[in-house]
């Protein structure tokens, strides 16, 4: 008897968080959002599959819906509804940053807007730290589900490789990660972005409100990152060879490479670092942040500035202490030489007689899975570690033969980078398609950066080309030959 | 994915018919007792481990067995069959990348009414062949018929980068029966070496033309390896490729796609050749040759030559056929892609650091060994880099393998797989570099370059030399080099 009537207590205590978060009035903020979009199959950039996804975001000012960004690229409808039932609104992108993986949506349903609520986002953490709650909805029921503070940690996002400070919490909330808001109290805490296990991993108050305050003042702001590779500094004789009297402090700068954006380097590699915008730099690379508390300096290049801002450094150089000021490069997918993100385009491709080029992407290679892009696709895989440059911005790779009698010989070949086209250097599809029209003489000559496979392909230019390349379209349903994206 | 290739012998014993000159009393079962080293801590061996395989008795009072049953062997012992005596026996030849080995009987007397069996020509597809080993340790022989299911070029797992002739069959290919002969007709026809992982019924063995080469290799005393030609083909099917070479769009001749660096064939050969013959076997445009019936790589036709040896070699150049020689020659720099027997890990230790030779051995235990940061440059540094930018590419790289803790190292960030770019200024292209490096110092600090992006350590000269002996003594190295 005893157990039955603890069991019934237990089925009645997720009851009370509902209540409880009801009475704050968060059904009159969390908005449910429907996005229906197209997922690229990156194996055949041809085909568009289409995908519906749910999201959560909150109102947080005047017709405005904060959510993140992730999953409403390529969208061909969005719906928003309020209070987790009813009719539902079609809504619009107002804005979107992916690098901040932040969005803000609207409708122009005048009734949806009736009853709803902006909320106030807590930018201090002087919330409980057991005092979260993660919201959502669900089956038309406000879902509040607890969520122990962790810590705050630099980490990097999910849509790019920006560093900058996360809120983590525990949680039993299952499947979190589409933009459910975090709340303590009557005030917006974070947004969930991921959830590995129980961990959430959660855009910041302050984050939030930096990017809605940027956007709201029209500000054209881009996320910037420091273009330099560091190490902490936790050798000491490092730190002794380099003469830094005093106290073990700072972080040692190993290499800079050259900046995308043409400016001088102002660093060197065997400068300590020492101060980042006042900030004392500690010998593990963290500073004493006066919200967050230790952070690791990365933050230091997107707490409360931008691409395009200067941040004072002082620097140990030669013996002596210098002050630098570092403009902040802006963070752009393409500084990679494999992109990471891929937005609101369509998968490029380009095909002639059979042969499939596309551009080197990290949804590319995501699309054979984790373990074989370690494997199989180990070598173009680990072009995910080289930044581009002004002569390689990017890869193309052939990428498969789709086969016909025209391309006999070649069916088996893919995944090769592509060096040259009829000795033009190509490295997007761009290039590709300028170089396939100076063929040499009545061929196309193709050579691959070195490989294990083949170094050369030549097929044949001109009218055969074409026939064949009609042929293969038809053969294989394609109904276009290229899709290639303007380049921005 | 490259299905996992195991090594093994044959086992189960069929109902076969047992041929009147009764091989089974040549054939001899092997129990080994093996150490392998420790690439991570190369001073290193694993405990003993105990093995067993198979071998059979050939001219000469001599027993041939696989490389991979006899490899890092610190005793063999052999025994006959039905005869309990055991007898120590030492290894005479192995060629690790055709995993052959010949044995020495210590004891002469262990060959006494023991036949040594003929070897035999490569037996035909289709044809039954039975095979004989002590599979699983049993201590009774076995017998296995089978059928030859195919015979083409395959991985030998044993070292794991060389691709040579084998033959399938589908008879049941077990651990413990490597090394054991397969007959057919009374004669020898393969040595029983390894199965494929999920593939049920698959055994492979080495043939005849595989067999003899290596017995003729060694008959001056010396091991020189299989020879290679230095070159990839690929396949000209395509007609535009045939058309733009001005060769006749017919089945015959294969592109050279890659030439060796520094190899003969980059003297005599050149990007774009088309190979029509290699000796006396025309090369089909998918790169294969007719070899005693069955369709082939033609790499066999080089590979079943002498080190050194020059092969007539027919080519396509500038659109009419033309014959140079080319010297085949076993690659000398490709040793550390593959797996290494038989050889103490080089390695170096100053102040408690530990420097060794990157290679496939090193990478495969520190991926064992949950090694932290590192492991997919270093997988690149030794597949990649040299092929896609021989200019820049080290001799010799090498790697921190790992710290022996000590108070002089106690700061370092690195502690394990990283390359080492240079130590106090000077590029570390092979191991006694980082030899000169330390012990040409005369500076406080010692400044090591590490890893992709270049971190760098610094080490107290006068205190890591101080200290280097008693790490070694902490840590149970016997020294602190093996060059």
């Amino acid at each position: 008897m005893k157990f039955v009537l603890s069991l019934a207590l237990l089925l009645l205590l997720p009851a009370l968080g509902p209540a409880a978060e009801s009475r704050r009035g968060w059904e009159k903020s969390v908005v449910r959002i429907e996005v229906s979009r197209n997922a690229y199959d990156y194996y055949q950039p041809w085909i568009r599959r289409s995908e519906t996804v749910d999201k959560t975001g909150v109102v947080v000012g005047k017709n405005e819906i904060l959510t993140t960004a992730e999953k409403l690229s390529d969208h061909t409808l969005i719906r928003v509804q309020a209070g987790g039932r009813g009719a539902w609104a079609n809504a619009t992108v107002v804005w979107v940053d992916y690098y901040a993986n932040l969005a803000v949506l609207t409708t122009a349903a005048a009734d949806f807007w009736s009853g709803l609520k902006p909320v106030t986002i807590q930018t201090k953490p002087s919330f409980k730290k057991d005092g979260l709650q993660i919201l959502r909805w669900r089956e038309g029921k406000l879902e509040s589900r607890q969520a122990e503070f962790t810590q705050f940690a630099v980490r990097k996002g999910q849509l790019s490789d920006i560093n900058q400070v996360f809120l983590e919490a525990s949680s039993e909330i299952q499947g979190a990660g589409a933009g459910e808001p975090v709340v303590s109290g009557s005030r917006l805490v974070g947004l969930v972005i991921e959830q590995s296990g129980r961990n959430c991993k959660i855009i910041p108050g302050a984050f939030l409100r930096m990017i809605v305050t940027a956007r709201a003042s029209a500000q054209a702001s881009r996320l910037g990152y420091f273009h330099f590779y560091w190490q902490p500094a936790e050798n000491t004789a490092s730190l002794a060879n380099l003469n830094l009297p005093g106290a073990p402090r700072g972080v040692l700068v190993i290499e800079v490479t050259p900046r995308l954006d043409g400016l001088p380097n102002v660093l060197q590699p065997r400068d300590i670092i020492l101060q980042i915008d006042k900030f004392d730099i500690d010998m593990q690379g963290d500073y004493l942040d006066p919200d967050f508390g230790l952070l690791m300096l990365e933050n230091l290049a997107t707490r409360n500035c931008w691409a395009g801002d200067d941040v004072t450094m002082k620097i140990w150089r030669a013996g002596q202490i210098h002050e630098v000021v570092y403009r902040l490069p802006r963070y752009d997918f393409t500084n990679s030489l494999v992109p990471a993100g891929v937005f609101d385009q369509p998968a490029d491709y380009l095909i002639t007689g059979g042969l499939v080029f596309q551009p080197l992407t990290v949804p590319y290679l995501q699309r054979w899975g984790n373990e074989r892009a370690r494997n199989a696709l180990f070598r173009l895989n680990y072009y995910r570690e080289d930044e581009a440059t002004k002569d390689r911005p990017s890869l193309v790779i052939l990428s498969q033969v789709l086969p016909d009698r025209f391309n006999i010989g070649y069916q088996e070949y893919r995944g090769l980078v592509v060096a040259k086209i009829n000795g033009q250097t190509v490295n997007n599809l761009s290039s590709v398609q300028q170089a396939l029209q100076n063929p040499e003489g009545e061929f196309h000559i193709i050579d691959f950066a070195p490989n294990e496979t083949v170094q050369r392909l030549v097929i044949a230019a001109g009218d055969s080309e074409r026939a064949a390349t009609a042929r293969i379209l038809e053969n294989f349903g394609i109904s276009s030959a290229a899709q290639i994206t303007p380049a921005n | 994915m490259l299905r996992l290739i195991f090594i093994v012998a044959i086992l189960w014993l069929g109902v076969a018919r047992v041929p009147a000159i009764e091989p089974e009393r040549s054939v001899v079962q092997i129990y080994i007792f093996m150490q392998k080293p420790d690439w991570t801590a190369p001073w290193r061996y694993d405990p003993v481990q105990s093995a067993s395989g198979s071998g059979f008795v050939i001219k000469g009072k001599r027993i041939m067995t696989n490389a991979h049953v006899v490899s890092w062997s610190r005793q063999i012992i052999v025994r006959k069959y039905q005869d309990p005596r055991p007898y120590l026996a030492k290894v005479e030849f192995i060629g690790h990348d055709c995993d052959l080995a010949v044995l020495k009987v210590e004891d002469e007397s262990f060959f006494d009414a023991v036949p040594a069996l003929d070897l035999g020509e490569l037996p035909e597809v289709r044809s039954t062949v039975i095979t004989y080993g002590y599979p699983a340790g049993g201590r009774e022989i076995s017998y296995t018929r089978g059928v030859v299911s195919r015979i083409e070029m395959n991985i030998y797992s044993h070292i794991g980068n060389r691709r040579l002739l084998s033959v399938q069959t589908d008879a049941a290919i077990n651990p413990g029966n490597s090394g054991g002969p397969v007959i057919q007709d009374e004669r020898v026809v393969g040595v029983a070496f390894q199965g494929i992982q999920g593939l049920e019924n698959t055994g492979f063995f080495i043939p005849p033309p595989i067999v003899n080469r290596f017995l003729k290799d060694i008959e001056d005393g010396t091991y020189d390896r299989v020879p290679m030609a230095g070159i990839n083909l690929v396949t000209l099917q395509n007609p535009a490729y045939r058309a733009k070479l001005r060769l006749p769009n017919d089945n015959s001749g294969a592109r050279v796609d890659v030439i060796r660096p520094q190899s003969p064939a980059s003297e005599v050969l050149r990007f774009d050749d088309v190979v029509l013959r290699v000796d006396q076997y025309p090369v089909a445009n998918d790169g294969t040759i007719l070899y005693q019936g069955n369709r082939v790589s033609s790499a066999v036709a080089f590979q079943l030559h002498q080190n050194g040896d020059l092969l007539p070699v027919e080519i396509w150049r500038a659109g009419q056929a033309q014959t140079v020689n080319l010297k085949v020659e076993a690659p000398q720099d490709d040793q550390t892609q593959g797996n290494q027997f038989d050889v103490r890990p080089r390695y170096y230790i100053f102040g408690g650091l530990v420097f060794t030779p990157l290679s496939l051995d090193y990478l495969r235990d520190a991926d064992r060994s949950g090694a932290r940061s590192g492991l997919n440059d270093l997988n690149y540094e030794l597949f990649y880099h040299a092929r896609e930018n021989p200019d820049t590419a080290l001799k010799e790289p090498v790697v921190l393998s790992n710290i022996l803790n000590d108070p002089v190292n106690a700061t370092f960030l690195t502690r394990d797989a990283t390359l080492v770019n240079r130590i106090n200024g000077i590029v570390i292209e092979q191991l006694a570099d980082v030899v000169r490096a330390f012990e040409s110092s005369t500076q406080t600090y010692d400044v090591i370059e590490l890893g992709k992006h270049g971190t760098f350590e610094t080490l107290n000269h006068t205190n890591a030399a101080q200290a280097s002996a008693q790490i070694l003594k902490t840590y149970g190295v016997p020294q602190d080099r093996n060059l």
